[in-house]
């Protein structure tokens, strides 16, 4: 299978439904060294300024991205700082490295080695070391402040015990033995920072593009960064520079785009998607798996009749999940099969779709005695479609006889009130593109209150083992939690929606720089 | 009363005025349920780690010692920190109120003269064709919400005929000043909201004074149409108008956060919508206190306008 | 401070546009009050496709879930007028006892009162609803609360105004002077007098307060999906309004031409009310 031709689906309108793609074709790529933005045309074209708007944070934005966590942040992160690398399904490694050349594990997999590329720079021209990717990873997981998803290396890996060995080496180890450590380390959202950064504007930074203008709650404007050494294309990034603006809602970045405002729009609402789509004068772009968010529904096992799990099948087979990719999505998105993080090699795709089975749910529901049994389902618009497709399940539960009601929390409220939020009998929530079975280890596993009640060891220590081997061993134990995950689990888990963008012609080379749901423009190109 | 007096004792009761609006403030943000801590630590935190969170923010001392070191605060200029980003939120505020200010500004700028001149024209002959034509119509755009008002001017002058554009982009580095076309929609909205109210308010008090026995005087002597109205009608009616306007601009505080809602304006008002959606507690705090100081003292420049307009120069109330 | 003014029609009767807006407020108020009953679908079941223009079974089309935008108009009204009717009455209520007292009581740390009154008179009504809303989410009390809380004051200082015009007239010395109680003067001689002002203020605040439901229901105040709610309605179809834009123009023209026509007539009612209190309270 051609790679490229998943990744880049361009759409205009909503002729191609984005149902699972992937599956094992993802293990089976071939090298990603081939990627050229503007592969049609030959050369591809130098210059101009893109500008681009993101859901962004108001006037409180600040240039550090371990703290900010809004689609904007995380965008000017990618530009203002090299990778560490990416997640590539098609790569050997299953990552494509950004500033690192390698890294080597050891055979009782409790030590990773990363090395880095020769002769890189800050943007001031000083050398990149080993140091400073240290500090990047290390420094967020001490500072209380920062994002959660900051703090996850610490959790695998021991930076107490890190050994800068020179400029380019830098060993870590782990805290238990782990077979995944280059796919954790490698998302695409660690990035290098100069030793101690304390984020103000002037400080030298290692990425494709370089700080101009910053306008906190407004955007800011970035130029090409001439020290940055581009890992496969000499002579990118392509663009002199780049304007990324920030705009909170949906219909205002379509606006700022039909206006002539700004050529590139992110993350849009499936109906502004959809309007847009009519309008020739734009291309629409959809990410599909492994970079599409799931929108879930937890059972919370402390609310009696979720007990059963016969209740909890009936849940399951009462979503009509074809129904909300085609009303919510408009048929762009993803039919969820009640597991994590479709399209990501450790996903379990050899596990049967949940069919649509009103019947069964009913008669599930009268053998568990909960016929009639009364649910709230809360939920709030933490992310396009979210609202909706909560919608259409509560009119799902009604139909096979569930005394289902939906509750709205205003946006914000779903999980300001933690507490509150693990005792919903039945609550909303969303997953952004991580590997399958690290995000169960942070979300779901060990009693994390997050699973709302799910206490399961065996399937805890099944993920351990899965990430703690390798080769046959770790693909039967991966599998094995996930088909108890399957029949077993309390989440509902319908659709995976994809990440939305409407840009004028003439952008490309977007999704070739991979971790598609933030979009980077290392490679991009206007012609 | 004398003039020194009067803005003295003015002045004094600005103080009491704020600081009971500040315990207002500082009341309601703690209405907002669970805690700030989970909006900080996110939704994944352990417990040690909400503490932590929690003593760091200083969320685990009593409201009072809390209110009380944050007026302090504000007394220096120092209304402390937002808590997405870390940003100083006096510094914040400085950001964005420009902008604010330079809408409410404009759209009064517009508003002001065609009030005065609408409500004069329909004040000054009462019951007659013009005054009917000039009330109904402005009772009629008083009743559009705003929120409607804005999606009409921005669906005709913008989606529409794109002549404007539909989303207040500041020009990166720049003032909105840089890019008038921006300004538009915005200060058109709050204008035509804020014609509304203030034509019938000088309406209202115009016709008082025309109906008066001195402005009857004038007309037996022959004094009639717009020189009746501008020499004879007009001061009278100003006081009790400038006075009414104070509310008005009020009023345009409430506008803004709608308007700037709709247009995506970087001002005070949207940064207000979204701090509450983030319960970034600090910042609503600041945002809120500011906007009561602000609204206090148009009240008060506008008591001081009416006085200094009143004919009489009689006794302020 | 507002003054009544002469009635900018001299003295005849109701004109053509005062009956027009009768009309207006009857209709909107049936659809709103009567629409749950007429209508025949559910509010929330998906009956097509998203966005869909009129056809059989949705005669306005269907909303961005595909529900029935007819049905979800006839359901949408009431909260709105409810929740509007319900603060106006709050205001009022607060607004008359408060107002009451303090016109007869004013000696009594009266004046202090006011102050306090002047001052919560700034806080903007739009920041009280946003704090209170968000204080209590998917709440419609919250925002019957806010909104009728921002009202008060204003409310307040009209009937104290009125008040203390009808204490300066010598009734309620005179009615003291018999040796009547508060309850029975208050009831016998200051309240036949302040009740058109008191009527005429809660029209005017009654327009505030549909202005604000409405606001409410368009920033996502109040009780969330899937109610039906016209301030909702529209925020909730706004971007899908080049596809079919009835679930946004529907609830929107019926929600202008309510707040317009209420806002005309309310005027009319407080120039019809004023005239009598002018002459009875001697100014």
């Amino acid at each position: 299978m051609e790679p490229l031709a998943r990744r880049t689906l361009l759409r205009s309108g909503l002729l191609v439904a984005a149902t699972a793609v992937a599956g094992p074709a993802l293990l089976t790529g071939c090298g990603s060294g081939e990627e050229s933005p503007a592969r049609s045309d030959g050369k591809p074209r130098r210059g101009g300024t893109l500008r681009a708007a993101f859901t962004g944070a108001g006037a409180g934005e600040t240039l550090n991205h371990f703290v900010g966590g809004t689609a904007l942040d995380m965008v000017r992160a990618r530009a203002l700082h090299a990778t560490l690398g990416d997640l590539d399904p098609s790569a050997p490694d299953g990552v494509r490295y950004g500033v690192l050349e390698t890294i080597e594990v050891n055979g009782e997999l409790s030590a990773y080695t990363l090395r880095l590329r020769r002769g890189l720079t800050f943007s001031d021209g000083s050398a990149l070391t080993a140091r400073d990717v240290l500090w990047s990873l290390r420094s967020p997981a001490e500072d209380p402040a920062s994002l959660p998803v900051y703090k996850n290396p610490a959790a695998t890996f021991d930076f107490a015990g890190a050994r800068v060995e020179n400029d380019h080496t830098l060993v870590l180890p782990t805290l238990a033995p782990v077979a995944d450590g280059r796919l954790l380390l490698c998302q695409g959202n660690y990035l290098v920072v100069k030793e101690n950064s304390d984020f103000s504007p002037e400080v030298a930074t290692s990425g494709p593009f370089r700080l101009e203008e910053f306008v906190p709650g407004e955007g800011c404007a970035l130029v090409r960064n001439e020290e940055f050494t581009h890992p496969e294309l000499s002579d990118a990034p392509y663009l002199d520079g780049l304007e990324l603006r920030s705009l909170p809602d949906s219909e205002a970045r379509a606006a700022a785009l039909t206006g002539g405002q700004v050529d590139f729009a992110h993350d849009l609402s499936p109906v502004t998607a959809r309007t847009l789509g009519e309008d020739e004068r734009f291309t629409l772009t959809s990410t599909s798996p492994p970079y599409v968010s799931g929108l879930f529904f937890r059972m919370n096992l402390a609310h009696e009749p979720f007990r059963d799990n016969r209740v909890r099948t009936a849940f399951k087979l009462a979503a009509d999940r074809e129904a909300m990719v085609e009303s919510v999505f408009f048929g762009d998105a993803t039919v969820g099969n009640d597991l994590l993080s479709p399209g990501f090699p450790d996903y379990a795709d050899e596990i049967e779709q949940r069919p649509f089975d009103p019947d069964r749910a009913r008669r599930l529901l009268r053998e568990a005695g909960a016929e009639g049994m009364r649910v709230t389902l809360t939920t709030g618009p933490e992310t396009p479609g979210m609202v909706e497709v909560a919608t259409l399940y509560v009119e799902n539960l009604v139909a096979v006889g569930v005394d289902a009601t939906l509750e709205e929390l205003p946006a914000g409220q779903l999980f300001a009130d933690y507490p509150a939020y693990t005792r919903l009998p039945l609550a909303a929530s969303f997953s952004v593109p991580t590997p399958a079975l690290p995000l169960y280890q942070m979300s779901y596993g060990g009693q994390n209150p997050a699973a709302l009640g799910w206490d399961r060891p065996d399937v805890d220590e099944l993920v351990a083992t899965a990430r703690g081997t390798s080769g046959e061993e770790s693909a039967r134990a991966g599998l094995a939690a996930q088909r108890a995950l399957w029949e077993e689990g309390n989440t509902i888990a319908p659709v995976f929606k994809p990440f939305t963008t409407a840009h004028v012609p003439g952008i490309s080379g977007v999704a070739e720089d991979l971790f598609e749901q933030f979009p980077g423009f290392s490679r991009a190109t206007l012609s | 009363m004398t003039w020194g007096p009067f803005l003295l004792r003015r002045v004094v009761a600005f103080v009491p005025s704020l600081a009971a609006l500040s315990v207002l403030v500082f009341g309601a943000t703690e209405l907002l349920p669970g805690d700030a801590v989970s909006a900080v630590a996110g939704p994944s935190a352990t417990e040690a780690e909400r503490a932590a969170v929690r003593e760091r923010l200083g969320l685990d001392r009593d409201p009072v010692t809390r209110y009380l070191e944050w007026a302090g605060g504000a007394l220096r200029g120092d209304l402390g920190t937002g808590y997405t980003g870390g940003r100083s939120v006096t510094e914040l505020i400085a950001d964005r109120l420009p902008n604010s200010l330079l809408l409410a500004g404009l759209a009064l700028a517009v508003a002001l003269p065609a009030s005065v001149a609408l409500g004069l024209l329909a004040g000054a002959r009462a019951g007659r064709r013009a005054d009917r034509a000039v009330s109904t119509g402005v009772l009629l755009v008083a009743g559009l919400p705003e929120f409607v008002l804005a999606a009409l001017l921005l669906w005709l002058l913008a989606a529409r005929t794109g002549l404007l554009p539909q989303v207040s982009l500041v020009p990166l580095g720049g003032t909105p000043l840089d890019a008038p076309e921006i300004l538009v929609l915005p200060v058109l909205t709050l204008a035509v909201s804020g014609v509304a109210v203030g034509t019938r308010l000088v309406r209202s008090a115009s016709a008082e004074v025309a109906a008066s026995p001195w402005v009857e005087a004038a007309r037996l002597r022959g004094i009639t149409g717009p020189r009746l109205a501008a020499r004879h009608v007009l001061p009278g009616a100003l006081a009790p108008a400038a006075q009414a306007l104070g509310l008005m601009t009020g009023a345009l505080v409430g506008g803004a956060v709608v308007v700037e809602t709709v247009f995506g304006y970087p001002g005070i008002g949207l940064e207000l919508q979204q701090a509450v959606a983030h319960r970034d507690i600090p910042l609503v705090q600041g945002i809120a206190l500011v906007l009561c100081a602000v609204t206090l003292a148009t009240v008060l420049l506008a008591d001081v306008a009416a006085r200094a307009l009143d004919p009489r120069r009689g006794s302020p109330r | 401070m507002r003054r009544p003014s002469p009635d900018p029609r001299g003295s005849g009767g109701p004109g053509v546009l005062t009956w027009c807006c009768a009309a207006v407020c009857l209709l909107v108020l049936s659809v709103a009050l009567l629409g749950p009953l007429l209508a025949s679908g559910s509010p929330t079941e998906q009956v097509g496709p998203p966005l869909a223009a009129p056809g059989a079974g949705h005669p306005l089309g269907t909303d961005v879930l595909g529900r029935d935008v007819a049905a979800r108009v006839l359901h949408g009204g009431w909260v709105v007028l409810v929740l509007a009717v319900g603060a106006t009455t709050l205001a009022t209520l607060l607004g008359a006892g408060g107002g009451l007292w303090l016109g007869l009581a004013a000696e009594h740390g009266g004046e202090w009162v006011m102050r306090a009154v002047d001052v919560l008179a700034v806080f903007p009504p739009l920041l009280l609803m946003l704090l209170l809303a968000t204080g209590a989410p998917d709440s419609d009390a919250a925002v019957l609360v806010a909104v009728g809380l921002a009202a008060t004051p204003f409310s307040l200082r009209v009937v104290r105004a009125a008040t203390r015009r009808v204490a300066a007239t010598g009734y309620v010395v005179t009615a003291r002077a018999r040796g009547d109680g508060w309850p029975a003067v208050v009831r016998h001689d200051v309240l036949p007098n302040v009740a058109g002002t008191v009527l005429a203020d809660a029209g005017i605040r009654f327009v505030a307060a549909v202005h604000l439901t409405a606001t409410a229901g368009f920033l996502g105040l109040g009780r969330g999906a899937p109610s039906a709610n016209w301030g909702r309605m529209i925020r909730e179809n706004l971007p899908g309004a080049p596809l079919n834009p009835l679930p946004v123009l529907v609830p929107a023209a019926l929600l202008a031409a309510f707040a317009v026509a209420v806002n005309l007539l309310a005027d009319r009612l407080a120039e019809h009310l004023a005239d009598p209190d002018i002459t009875r309270s001697g100014a």
